[in-house]
Order: structure tokens, then C-alpha cells, then sequence
């Protein structure tokens, strides 16, 4: 299968000082990463240049066999790659707008928004808080409807910057629950997290950010387990 | 006793609908609403770009706009006069001494303060909302939608902060407008000719119409930092 993104010579650099500087980058379809390295490694950063969010360097980017551009961040990838917050903001609307938001902004019909959203409360679990106000939602209610906000645009690439921190007990557990469910429904999955129980969730592949280095250890494929 | 007889007076003449007292105030308001209608796409587009966006030369753009918001009126008036004259460069419009003069007045005095305040408004958003709507797929244009919805309520205190400062402004609209009865006639020149001719009670009876318009506005400005201040304490 191709892969879903390769990178060559990826760097980043905050004047003098540099971040990371990565050889290879090497992310299959479908399939899970976690993220991990001390505080101040660069994981988020690498997630933000992943997602177009931060300028870097890098030699040659490949997104499903197709050559491709960080900066300026390439419209394909655009589409296909979504970020999520590790505290999630939400519009000040409602919850079924800000789940249909990237729908609207992909100028899909209002029905087929709406039924699509529908979908994406009932899998969040979120269908309770239809009429809630998105500001007054827990941590944990914010995270699960930022990932079905994600979900719903079918990404292939999901980048979750830190999705459990700050989330106790069942929170937690309902935010960990939803991510195998995610890769099996054919998004490639990178988390930066220091969160054992989303480390030890099966198949999920190991990024280490090393001084600067990036290592990778391999597992089995989710969606195998 | 003799203000209070003024006051007396200005009352009296409020309450009585005098034709042209009333006529004067709709005509500061209708100009005042013209050149903020006019002011406020302008301003709000422009800062949320300054705000927006990085660019050489930004911090040098916040400065002039933020110093522009000093300037006095009279300087504004008197540059606007030279424009508008026979002899400037719009002397064919034929608008001086005319209400659109004192739009026109209006509307330059009104950009610095609403451009600074919708500056300041879109720069102390949380910049998650714009990143969110763009990693969503948003455009351009939508994530300004997006980030200007976030930060209503500080366009809105730009807008009514504009409509005060337009409002209760005297030297541009003199200058420009010529002080005309019933063409150019603002509150602010009115009080102004009224008192030079020692007759106070129609300059006291505009001074009561400013200071409530100035409460109003201050009230509304004090309900929306409260529905600001309840959405940020909630989020």
C-alpha cells in the first residue's frame, strides 16, 4: 500500500536554536502513532508543521504517492489532514454547528450536513449535548466533539496534540475508546501524548522525539488487532 | 439661578417637540449612522488584517493607527476642508458645506477608533479559533467570519465607541459643514453658535440629548464586556 506521507530532511529551527531534524518521516494508511519525548522536544511543533499550522524545512514531502509542499501548505493535504488542540476550542454557536463546520466550509448541503453530524454525535456519544452551549462543556465533552468535528470531514491523517491531558476517569476513557474506531475507519492516526493506556492501545506505533531525532518503533496495525 | 432657569428652559423645550431642536438631533444621528455604516466595514476589515496577518512593516501600521486616533478633529477638518474646496483635489463634488462633508468628516475621524479597537479586540483572541477553522478547511474569508463572530463583542464596542466619538465631535463638523440651520446643524455646532449667542436653553437642551445618548452608549458597552467576560468565564 502507499504510503499515506513521507518526509525527507524535515527541520525545524527557532533562530539559532533547532528543534528537530528528521531524516525520514514515515506514516502508513490507517494506522495509529503515538508521539512521545520529553517536555519541549518539539512534539506539538511537529504536529503544528504536520498540519501547516508552523512553517519548517524539508527536502521532499510525499502525501499518498503525490509530491507536495509544507509551505505553502499544499490545498490537497489541507483537505485531508486535521489538527486537534490539546484543549480544544470551540465556536460559539452550537455543538451540531461546530461539528459541522469544515462540512460548511467544504460547501456540502445543508441536509447531508446535518445527517452527517448526526452520525458523528451519535459515534462521539455526544447526542446529549445537542443543546448545550459549546463554552459550558467540559474538557472531556470539548475533546470528544473536536474529534467527531474531525471525524466527519473523513480525514487521512488525524494529528491530536495530547488528547487525554488534563481528562480524568471516564472522560479519559471515552476519549481513548474512540480512537481505534477512528483508524479503523481508514484515518492514519498521530498522537503526542505521554498517556500509557493510549501507548498500550494495540498496534499503535511508536514515535520517539530525541534530541532532535525522531525514532520509531513498530507494533501491529489496529485495525488487525 | 440663571442655569437653573436655562435648564428649566431646555426642558421645556425637549418635552415641547420643538421642530427645529428635534431636527437637529436627527440630523447628528442620520450622519453619524451614515459614516459609521459607511466607516465600519473599512475598519473592521482593515484591523482584523493588521491583526491578522504578518507583514513588513505591521507594528509601524499599529502605530500610525493607534497615533491617528489622537489627532484633532480641527486638523482633520482642516485638511478635509482644503480636499473638499473649490480648488482641492474633490472641489467637483461640490461637498462642502454639506451633509456629506460632515460624513465624509465623520468617517475619517471614526476609522482610527474603530480600526484600533477591532485591532485590539482580533488580537487578543485566542488564536486556537482561527488555527481550528483553518485546519477544518476554512477559507481565508470564512476564518475571518470565524474569528470576527469570536470577537463580536469587542467589534461592537469598536462601532459604539466610533458612534460616540463621531457624535460628540465640534471642530470637523464646523469646519466642513459651514453650521448651516437645517442643512448642516449638528448638536455639537448648535451648542456651540447657541451659547456664543448667549441663548443656552436650546444648548442646554442638546447637552441633555448628548449626555444620554454618551449614558446609552456607556450602558450598552458595559452590558456587552459582561456577556464578554460570561463567555470567556465559561469557556
Amino acid at each position: 500500500m502507499t504510503a499515506l506521507l513521507e518526509i525527507e530532511r524535515l527541520s525545524k529551527r527557532f533562530g539559532e536554536r533547532e528543534l528537530f531534524n528528521i531524516d525520514r518521516l514515515h506514516i502508513q494508511q490507517a494506522a495509529a502513532y503515538v508521539l512521545t519525548g520529553l517536555n519541549g522536544a518539539g512534539k506539538s511543533t511537529l504536529l503544528r508543521v504536520l498540519a501547516g499550522l508552523e512553517q519548517a524545512e524539508a527536502q521532499r514531502v510525499c502525501f499518498l504517492g503525490q509530491q507536495m509542499r509544507l509551505s505553502p501548505y499544499s490545498r490537497a493535504m489541507r483537505e485531508a489532514v486535521v489538527y486537534v488542540h490539546q484543549h480544544p476550542v470551540m465556536f460559539s454557536t452550537s455543538v451540531a454547528h461546530n461539528i459541522g463546520y469544515g462540512l460548511e466550509a467544504r460547501g456540502l448541503p445543508k441536509a447531508e450536513i446535518a445527517r452527517l453530524v448526526d452520525e458523528a454525535m451519535d459515534w462521539a456519544g455526544v447526542e446529549h449535548l445537542r443543546g448545550s452551549k459549546p463554552l459550558n462543556l467540559s474538557g472531556g465533552e470539548k475533546q470528544r466533539i473536536a474529534l467527531a468535528r474531525a471525524k466527519v470531514l473523513s480525514p487521512k491523517l488525524l494529528l491530536l496534540d495530547e488528547p487525554t491531558s488534563n481528562l480524568d476517569g471516564a472522560a479519559r476513557e471515552q476519549v481513548i475508546a474512540l480512537i481505534p474506531s477512528l483508524v479503523r475507519s481508514g484515518s492514519s492516526v498521530i498522537m503526542a501524548c505521554h498517556d500509557r493506556d493510549l501507548i498500550a492501545l494495540p498496534g499503535v506505533q511508536r514515535l520517539k522525539l530525541r534530541e532532535g531525532r525522531l525514532q520509531m518503533r513498530q507494533q501491529q496495525r489496529v485495525h488487525a488487532a | 439661578m440663571h442655569l437653573l432657569d436655562a435648564l428649566r428652559d431646555a426642558c421645556l423645550l425637549l418635552l415641547s417637540g420643538d421642530a427645529e431642536l428635534w431636527g437637529i438631533i436627527w440630523l447628528s444621528i442620520k450622519t453619524t449612522l451614515l459614516a459609521l455604516l459607511v466607516a465600519a466595514p473599512l475598519a473592521v476589515l482593515f484591523g482584523y488584517l493588521v491583526a491578522a496577518r504578518a507583514f513588513a512593516g505591521r507594528r509601524i501600521v499599529i502605530w500610525l493607527v493607534q497615533a491617528s486616533m489622537s489627532l484633532p478633529t480641527v486638523l482633520i477638518g482642516l485638511l478635509l476642508y482644503l480636499t473638499l474646496s473649490r480648488q482641492g483635489p474633490l472641489g467637483d463634488f461640490r461637498w462642502l458645506f454639506s451633509q456629506s462633508a460632515i460624513v465624509a468628516g465623520q468617517v475619517l475621524i471614526s476609522l482610527p477608533v474603530l480600526t484600533a479597537f477591532t485591532l485590539a479586540a482580533v488580537q487578543a483572541a485566542d488564536l486556537r479559533v482561527a488555527e481550528t477553522a483553518v485546519t477544518l478547511g476554512a477559507s481565508p474569508w470564512r476564518v475571518m467570519r470565524t474569528v470576527l463572530h469570536e470577537v463580536r463583542y469587542g467589534v461592537m464596542a469598536a462601532v459604539i465607541s466610533g458612534f460616540g466619538r463621531v457624535i460628540s465631535e465640534v471642530g470637523c463638523a464646523i469646519m466642513v459643514g459651514g453650521n448651516i440651520a437645517g442643512e448642516t446643524r449638528t448638536i455639537t455646532t448648535a451648542i456651540a453658535l447657541q451659547t456664543s449667542k448667549g441663548e443656552f436653553a436650546q444648548g442646554i437642551a442638546l447637552g441633555i440629548v448628548l449626555v444620554a445618548i454618551a449614558l446609552v452608549i456607556n450602558a450598552v458597552m458595559v452590558a456587552l464586556q459582561g456577556d464578554a467576560r460570561a463567555g470567556r468565564g465559561a469557556a
